[in-house]
């Protein structure tokens, strides 16, 4: 009866606000980016070579009329250009978490959307390692899915991290693919104006939806788009 | 790529049992998207090849020498069995008039019999999801699935004069071998194989022609081991779309430097199914040999990427298990990796590779502490501030699709009707008010007010941050600027409690069924509360009333109360009928004429 209320908050926003609660109390800064972005940002500065069976593994939107621009396959797109942020601002040791829309022209089904929210990070500095990026996604799922929640990391391969590492967390029995992330290449160092042999660090990113789905037990991506209140139940 | 647990064993006779393959393969290599046991015992593992190591992975004997290495346990060369007993010398010429072919070995064999395959190749092909077709096809791809180098072989009558490869003429056609029937309009750019009359025979690192293939009667064979630059095959073969084991395999960059063991494996296959064969020399131009590399790293190096403490020994039983050729002096390592190992070439390749083996479950998680201070960034702190202002004024969000049939900005192949990216936000927000005004008895809310915060393309060129929000009175947008510039110049307002009830944990799916709301009002008698009606009324409803007892209107007079109670039947099974729905609004009468309630 109450008409002022507070209104409810999409299952989507809701996850973002924690996940970068996570990464800000563990010293990243918010970043973002367009969503229509170039070539350069969204593969070439990731070390994705071209006509590379590599860039297949995303179905990648290319815009009509406009050489060299696509809609963003993943978020890295930010992390690169945060890279080169910090290189031209000379910040080092420093990090960045962005939360925003991916887009991927494939058929879509209970797994698959053309458009979803991904989140990426990096840390650079002098001696970030692997064992880093450990430590923090375990924080980070732990308040994700609880403090039950264990992690893992199962060999991968990214142009743009080496070594690569899929993660992997243990949900309610089950171990799910969750993120890929590694220690940022070098020639993705370089193409952002770093110098690899002074700085190194780790770099992430995977699904927002697909942690909101094992977390609230959602069993169809499409749902988050439909504009549907009855979606609004946490 | 399909892996067979028994063919592996002919290289690693020492192989665990298959159920602890699955995780050795997961856990330092890649992953197996799934496992299948053969009725003849044999296990065939799925395994995800990675891009970087499609070099030598694509192939049992490179899986095999993996698996060598990662289990320290001994790999049986069989080359030294790989035996032509006696040549001839050839008149076979060959003549590769195009650097994009980096390497082509061709061998003339003589009086073979075109036949069924033996047993034992046919059955090693069906495991792996192969045809057997004939004997001689079928030892080309046992040696592809074995070695990994994709070779052919033609019938040596339509190779007229000698083998030529060289780019196509514009417009030729070339009919393929295979059952898809492909016949290939072919440009400038593709590599072919040609013979000397100049009749294209095959698609370079693709496809045979179906002019050229073996057939029935095919007595005298040209084999053909090459290698041919990825790009050229990888744009032909996308173009053609005939992405075959062996373009998915050159595409993939593989060295020139293994067809010679795969003629040599091809030519002893064809010697044991044909033993009366006559084996001419082979033809090999390889203008410019792969040379070696080698690539030195640190255990330190090692230990700072990873963030662990690997010893020095640990990393020589590792290249010592691989058989890698390497040279220790103290704690740096230099490598010369296998020929094969083309993703061996810096020292962060040899971070990967220790870091794998060694096993990344290893490492010890730790929490970073950097000296930074992150500065504010304003998008996100404007959302925020958009957001927690909507919600405050009892707006609901949603989220709406980013295409849409009409706009500035479009996309190459989109989906029909969704080949533009919207313009406004405006729009997908009038279907969701739509929607969730006809669902509003579902959701409990007497009026709909929802907001999206979004990115729209405006022009071309130029994307924004749109916030809009609508209500009965209609939608509103502005971008997110001047939304939040408004926000400064209104005070701002105190955010109500939460709406009632408890958060769910788990998602609830609704039903995809209408839904009947019926509403019933009556007078309660004064020695009754609201309260008791209400405890009253919960007890009887059943499963099908997805949302109440709502009360939805009270009002007292002359000393009575009436009350209204609005009750939303839905079935996650079924349309529900009237009867069904009068037959639960029954059951809710008895309750309230029982508490004495008067019905209006």
């Amino acid at each position: 009866m109450e008409s002022n209320t507070r209104g409810t908050e999409h299952p989507l926003s809701l996850l973002a606000g924690d996940a970068y609660a996570t990464f800000l109390s563990l010293g990243f800064q918010a970043a973002s980016g367009p969503e229509l972005e170039t070539e350069w940002f969204n593969f070439d500065a990731l070390n994705v070579p071209k006509d590379h069976p590599a860039r297949d593994m995303q179905d990648t939107f290319w815009i009509k009329g406009e050489e060299g621009k696509v809609l963003r396959t993943h978020n890295t797109s930010v992390t690169a250009r945060m890279l080169a942020q910090f290189a031209k601002d000379g910040t080092n040791p420093a990090a960045t978490i962005s939360i925003g829309k991916v887009f991927r022209n494939e058929a879509t089904d209970v797994t698959h959307e053309m458009q979803f929210f991904q989140i990426d990070g990096c840390m650079i500095g002098e001696n970030i390692t692997l064992a880093h990026m450990k430590g923090a996604l375990v924080e980070f799922y732990k308040n994700m899915l609880g403090e039950n929640v264990e992690v893992e990391f199962r060999p991968s391969f990214f142009p743009f991290t080496e070594p690569s590492v899929e993660v992997h967390a243990k949900f309610n029995g089950r171990w799910l693919e969750m993120m890929g992330g590694g220690m940022i290449h070098p020639e993705v160092l370089k193409n952002a104006g770093l110098d690899p042999e002074k700085v190194q660090g780790f770099a992430f990113g995977g699904g927002l939806d697909r942690i909101a789905m094992i977390k609230w037990n959602i069993p169809d991506v499409r749902l988050f788009y439909q504009g549907d209140l009855r979606l609004n139940q946490f | 790529m399909k892996i067979s647990y028994n063919w592996l064993k002919w290289y690693i006779p020492q192989l665990p049992p298959a159920a602890q393959l699955s995780d050795v393969i997961t856990y330092h290599l890649t992953e197996v998207e799934g496992t299948d046991t053969l009725a003849n015992g044999d296990v065939i593992f799925d395994v995800n090849i990675l891009p970087n190591r499609a070099h030598d992975l694509l192939s049992h004997q490179g899986m095999a020498k993996e698996l060598a290495g990662q289990l320290g346990i001994a790999f049986v060369d069989p080359t030294p069995k790989y035996v032509i007993p006696e040549t001839i010398p050839t008149t076979l010429s060959v003549d590769v008039a195009d650097s994009a072919c980096r390497r082509y070995m061709a061998r003339v064999v003589r009086n073979v019999k075109v036949e069924a395959s033996p047993a034992w190749v046919a059955e090693h092909l069906t495991a792996i999801g192969q045809r057997s077709i004939n004997n001689i096809v079928d030892a080309t791809n046992i040696v592809m699935f074995d070695s990994g180098n994709p070779c052919h072989a033609f019938d040596a009558r339509e190779v007229r004069g000698g083998v030529r490869i060289m780019r196509a003429k514009a417009g030729e056609t070339l009919e393929l071998l295979g059952s898809e029937k492909i016949t290939a309009t072919l440009k400038e750019t593709d590599l072919v194989i040609a013979d000397n009359d100049g009749r294209t025979l095959a698609l370079a690192g693709i496809k045979g022609g179906l002019n050229s293939g073996v057939a029935d009667d095919t007595v005298d064979l040209v084999l053909e081991v090459a290698n041919f630059d990825p790009q050229t095959v990888r744009k032909t073969a996308r173009r053609i779309g005939v992405l075959s084991d062996a373009a998915k395999r050159f595409e993939n960059d593989l060295s020139p430097e293994h067809a010679a063991y795969a003629m040599r494996e091809l030519s002893a296959l064809i010697k044991e199914m044909c033993p009366d064969a006559v084996f001419e020399e082979i033809v090999d131009i390889y203008p410019n040999p792969q040379e070696s590399w080698s690539v030195a790293f640190t255990t330190e190096l090692v230990n700072t990427k990873l963030g662990a403490t690997i010893s020095s020994d640990a990393i020589e039983t590792i290249l010592k298990n691989y058989s890698f050729d390497y040279v220790r002096e103290g704690e740096t390592f230099t490598v010369t990796p296998p020929a094969l190992r083309l993703d061996l070439k810096t020292p962060i390749d040899m971070v990967e590779e220790i870091g794998r083996v060694y096993g990344y479950d290893k490492i010890t998680p730790q929490i970073p502490k950097i000296d930074f201070a992150p500065a504010q960034h304003q998008a996100y702190e404007h959302m925020n501030a958009a957001r927690e202002q909507l919600l405050a004024e009892g707006y609901n969000e949603v989220m709406t699709y980013a295409f849409t049939k009409k706009g500035k900005v479009e996309v190459a192949r989109g989906a029909k009707g969704k080949e533009f990216l919207r313009t406004n936000l405006t729009d997908g927000l009038k279907e969701s008010y739509e929607l969730n005004r006809l669902n509003a008895p579902v959701l409990g809310l007497d009026a709909v007010k929802i907001f999206e915060i979004g990115t729209v393309f405006v022009e071309k060129d130029k994307e924004e941050i749109h916030v809009a929000w609508a209500d009965k009175k209609g939608v509103a947008e502005k971008t997110l600027e001047e939304y939040v510039a408004s926000l400064v110049a209104t005070s701002p307002q105190p955010s109500p409690s939460q709406g009632e009830g408890a958060k769910a944990e788990t998602f609830k799916v609704w039903s995809s069924f209408p839904f009947i709301t019926r509403d019933i009002a009556f007078w309660i008698p004064l020695e009754v509360t609201p309260r008791d009606v209400e405890q009253e009324l919960q007890k009887v409803v059943s499963s099908l009333v997805v949302k109440g007892p709502t009360l939805v209107d009270s009002f007292s007079k002359e000393g009575r109360t009436s009350l209204a109670y609005r009750f939303v039947f839905q079935s996650y099974e079924k349309t529900l009928t009237d009867e069904e729905v009068s037959g639960e609004m029954e059951k809710i009468l008895t309750v309230l004429k029982n508490l004495n309630c008067e019905i209006r």
